[in-house]
């Protein structure tokens, strides 16, 4: 018979399709630079995936040159000049097989797979190998249990009743058992005795028990041991809550490489922690020589001229913490941009110190100077930067091409110094790296 | 699939075998496997129903699964394979009409493979589907012992090279002694000739040449390859210098193997599907007119083979361009629109009402399909009036900034279409590259010449192909090309670290 029914299916092609999106991956994390500093990407809001065109990868093999434009053949109306269709450049997938140059499938790719690639790039666990940050806050004091001593006020009397009644039937029980007579008999016993087993008894053997009543009445009868107290506990819950007080300096030129650093690096920030608490809020700080708290566009936008005061954003800081972000309920997270001018350094650093002191998780300084040269690091350090280092006596290291000074040992203070675009990844791998964002 | 569809089926089937012998179509015992989707777009990907693991079949398999499973088209049609004994694929869930056509369809291969000189060739190979499935076997034990990794850097390395070979598909690569024997015997002859001929027009020969044919003899007895070839993959295989583990060779020749018996399915991709198509469409109407599939199964069919046969803005679409090309065919053999007098013959209105009463239209397709390859039948059919007639142009995807690409139709010129139709179905595209010397420098490097057909190579390809042969023959390998339309010659060379 010529029609045969199959055998079973092997698997073997989603196997092996696994590997080729492995492969993928690779050529996404050697991507990555461009992909996190993509600007259609960082100024998105809401939506949590991104997508990202991504070759389907081939086999090198020898072919012949063809121009930088792809060309074949179609059928169907037409003359030449006349256009078939358009390839957007960004953003907008086209449908697969449909338009020419198939090879490209748009690939989705979720921010959270972003953050993990990056983890992976970084050699850190993934994120499912991770709990959400709580952190455990008292929040006054409830009735909690029942306990069997305590003070007077805090007596509960149904309980105690309870238990008083349960020591009567008790005593009714054993006191029949013992003397092997009626009930009614052992409850006048009892009641004469005043709930006391010992006279009880012996008021039975006397035979000098009144039967003054003819049914039982239960009554409770109290002992030390059957006092029941409430107890008051600590009332406690679990929150993951953390704040971003984003802080920058807005004297001096406006570019919009300064805006877009500032931006891209706040922005992976925050899709960051929110990977990790449940609930991420972020303030606007704006300051030239005072500090305001401003809006998400006017904190990108306004410029102002004059003179710069860091220490008036730290300031104001330290009383949103205090007002709104208290440090055992929140964790917080202060980043503050600036072009490493600043009036009063003195100031600046003493109110650092009293944001690491209310034990902020991490203040991160990053300084931003996209028109400086390259030998900024042999030469002279910007002023402020200058006085981090002496102050706080900060490490400093490069980290592919990034310029980083960092707190030792438990000083949560990272300072980094973007200059280009090709820094974004560093600059957030170093936050990443050391779980500097976990304490 | 229920047993009475199953068996109804059969019946079918059987009487399209006779049916495709009343038309002539050579016919043999076909295994007609139903069976899943899935293993029907695996079998796609995979190139054998059974073949080894590899990340480039894993792609495929994602691709057409994505089409098939979102899209709704690309439903697995059909899978046939030019065996011994074909096997080809039904799918359980595909509507009993499609079942119907894949059968009808498959007739069509199945003569095309039973005639077409190269397909005969093809499956002159050993038992290639056994083969693979017994590959997949020992790649996957190499894999436990050598590490995937490994194992799938060989098999990058073999997959890369794979299509090259001498651009006559007949022709037998003879091993490298029995090729020095007879370099040898030949400039032996020379010597000899001017030793015995004796003749008044006798030059007297130099001592030069003499010494130059004792130099070019004593080069002979050493020089690797005696002459160049065009087999990179089988020199590779015998004379890599790494030196290769026996589960390399084992490896490399499988992807050898497997490209050679393909390589003739390429070559005739087209006529293949065309002739297929051709033929199912007479099949599916007979049936219908035989009363054996209803008026709404005929309608289902129809709607599948519109879908197949749909115009592709910017694709080829082979099984609707082939279709038209043998009803061409066969129309202007029928009516002996063909030969002197008919392409000497200026007047349209001639031309449109010609007809001899040749009645040569089959005749001529059965030949088509027994000895043409696509870029013979291109070049021969593909006349300005069919092009026209098919509407056929040429698009190009213009970059403008920021990264849109605007794709429009560039080209309605016939002689420049027929150009480009004839470059894609010239050796599938691949440029024409030999071993010139396996011993280069005197270091066992590796010398590959472009052999130039006027383009030029892309250079990042190059590289990077030369990088997956260096893994295979673990020695420095070159490149000699040509660059930008001058006579400039380029090297490019690999020694294993990157740059």
């Amino acid at each position: 018979m010529p029609i045969i029914v199959s055998e079973p299916s092997t698997n073997r092609g989603k196997k092996d399709a696994r590997r080729h999106r492995e492969k993928q991956k690779e050529v996404i994390i050697k991507k990555l630079p461009e992909i996190i500093a993509n600007e259609s990407i960082i100024t998105r809001k809401g939506n949590k995936t991104v997508k990202i065109p991504i070759k389907m990868l081939g086999l090198p093999s020898f072919r012949q040159k063809t121009g930088e434009d792809s060309e074949g053949i179609g059928q169907g109306k037409g003359q030449p000049g006349d256009v078939m269709g358009h390839r957007p450049g960004t953003g907008q997938p086209g449908e697969p097989g449909q338009e020419p140059g198939e090879d490209y499938l748009d690939t989705e790719i979720e921010i959270e797979e972003i953050i993990e690639l990056m983890l992976e790039d970084l050699g850190l666990p993934k994120l499912e190998e991770r709990e959400i940050k709580e952190l455990l806050i008292e929040i006054g004091y409830k009735i909690g249990g029942i306990i069997r001593s305590g003070p007077w006020p805090l007596l509960d009397r149904k309980t105690t009743v309870q238990e008083g009644m349960r020591r009567f039937w008790c005593l009714l029980e054993n006191l029949r058992a013992e003397t092997g007579l009626d009930e009614i008999t052992c409850f006048n016993a009892i009641k004469q005795a005043n709930g006391l087993f010992g006279e009880a008894l012996e008021l039975i053997r006397q035979k000098s028990v009144m039967n003054s009543e003819s049914i039982v009445i239960p009554f409770p009868i109290f002992d030390a041991q059957d006092m029941r107290y409430r107890e008051i506990q600590q009332d406690t819950e679990n929150q993951s809550n953390a704040v971003i007080i984003a802080m920058r300096d807005v004297s001096g030129s406006m570019d919009n490489m300064k805006v877009y650093l500032s931006q891209a690096m706040l922005f992976w920030l925050v899709r960051w922690l929110e990977q990790v608490y449940k609930k991420v809020e972020i303030r606007f700080v704006a300051h030239d020589t005072v500090a305001r708290i401003v809006s998400e566009e006017d904190f990108f936008r306004i410029g102002s001229g004059g003179g710069t005061n860091c220490y008036s954003a730290y300031e104001l800081a330290n009383s949103l913490i205090e007002s709104d972000y208290p440090t055992n309920r929140w964790n917080v997270y202060v980043w503050h941009f600036s072009d490493g001018e600043d009036g009063n350094t003195d100031r600046t650093v003493e109110e650092i110190i009293k944001l690491i002191q209310k034990g902020v998780n991490m203040v991160g300084y990053g300084e931003v100077q996209p028109e400086a040269e390259g030998k900024w690091f042999s030469s002279g350090r910007s002023w402020l930067w200058k006085e981090f280092l002496k102050k706080f006596n900060l490490s400093e290291s490069k980290v592919d091409g990034l310029e980083i000074a960092e707190g030792k040992k438990d000083l949560p203070f990272l300072c980094i110094r973007l200059t280009q675009r090709e820094h974004i990844l560093p600059a957030l791998k170093s936050f990443l790296k050391k779980d500097r964002w976990a304490r | 699939m229920k047993q009475q569809d199953i068996d109804r089926l059969i019946t079918l089937e059987q009487r399209m075998k006779e049916i495709a012998q009343e038309y002539g179509l050579m016919t043999t015992e076909i295994d007609f496997e139903i069976t899943t989707a899935q293993r029907v777009l695996e079998g796609m990907s995979y190139g054998f129903p059974i073949n080894f693991s590899h990340w480039t079949f894993g792609r495929d398999y994602e691709k057409y699964r994505t089409i098939y499973e979102h899209t709704g088209s690309g439903i697995p049609y059909e899978q046939v394979w030019n065996f011994e004994r074909p096997k080809a694929f039904l799918v359980e869930t595909n509507p009993f009409a499609l079942n119907v056509l894949v059968i009808a369809h498959v007739y069509g291969h199945i003569d095309f493979f039973l005639a077409n000189r190269y397909l005969c060739h093809g499956r002159s190979f050993s038992d290639i589907a056994k083969e693979a499935r017994n590959a997949s076997k020992r790649f996957q034990d190499y894999e436990e012992r050598y590490g995937a990794k490994e194992v799938e850097a060989i098999i990058d390395a073999g997959m890369s090279i794979k299509w090259h070979r001498n651009s006559d598909p007949f022709f037998e690569e003879p091993d490298e002694e029995t090729v020095r024997e007879e370099l040898i015997r030949i400039e032996r002859a020379k010597l000899e000739r001017f030793d015995n001929i004796e003749s008044k027009f006798k030059k007297l020969e130099t001592p030069e040449e003499i010494a130059q044919i004792e130099r070019r003899l004593e080069k002979l007895s050493t020089k690797t390859p005696p002459e160049p070839t065009y087999d990179i993959l089988k020199y590779i295989i015998n004379k890599s210098p790494k030196p290769l583990k026996p589960w390399m060779v084992d490896v490399l020749t499988v992807i050898r193997n497997q490209a050679r018996s393909l390589a003739p399915n390429m070559k005739t991709k087209g006529l293949d599907e065309g002739w297929a198509t051709y033929w199912h469409v007479r099949i599916m109407r007979r049936l219908f007119e035989e009363g054996l599939i209803t008026p709404e199964e005929h309608g289902i069919f129809n709607n599948f083979h519109a879908g197949v046969t749909r115009e592709s803005r910017a694709g080829f679409n082979w099984y609707r361009i082939f279709l038209s090309l043998f009803e061409d065919i066969k129309e202007r053999w029928d009516r002996g629109r063909f030969g002197r007098d008919y392409e000497e013959e200026q007047s349209a209105q001639k031309r449109k009402h010609w007809d001899t009463g040749a009645g040569l239209g089959d005749k001529k397709i059965f030949e088509v399909r027994s000895f043409y390859s696509d870029r013979m039948a291109v070049e021969e059919f593909f006349t300005d009036d069919f092009i026209r007639q098919e509407e056929l142009y040429i698009w190009a995807g213009l970059s403008g900034n920021n990264g849109e690409i605007t794709y429009m139709i560039t080209e309605d010129d016939p002689s420049e279409i027929r150009k480009m139709l004839k470059e894609n179905f010239t050796h599938y595209g691949i440029p024409l590259i030999r071993v010139e010397n396996g011993n280069h420098n005197g270091q066992n490097h590796l010398m590959l010449r472009h052999i130039d057909n006027g383009y030029e190579l892309d250079s990042r390809y190059a590289i990077a192909t030369l990088e997956k042969i260096h893994k295979i023959w673990g020695k420095k390998v070159f490149l000699i090309t040509r660059a930008n339309d001058k006579n400039e010659t380029l090297t490019y060379d690999y020694d294993g670290k990157s740059k």
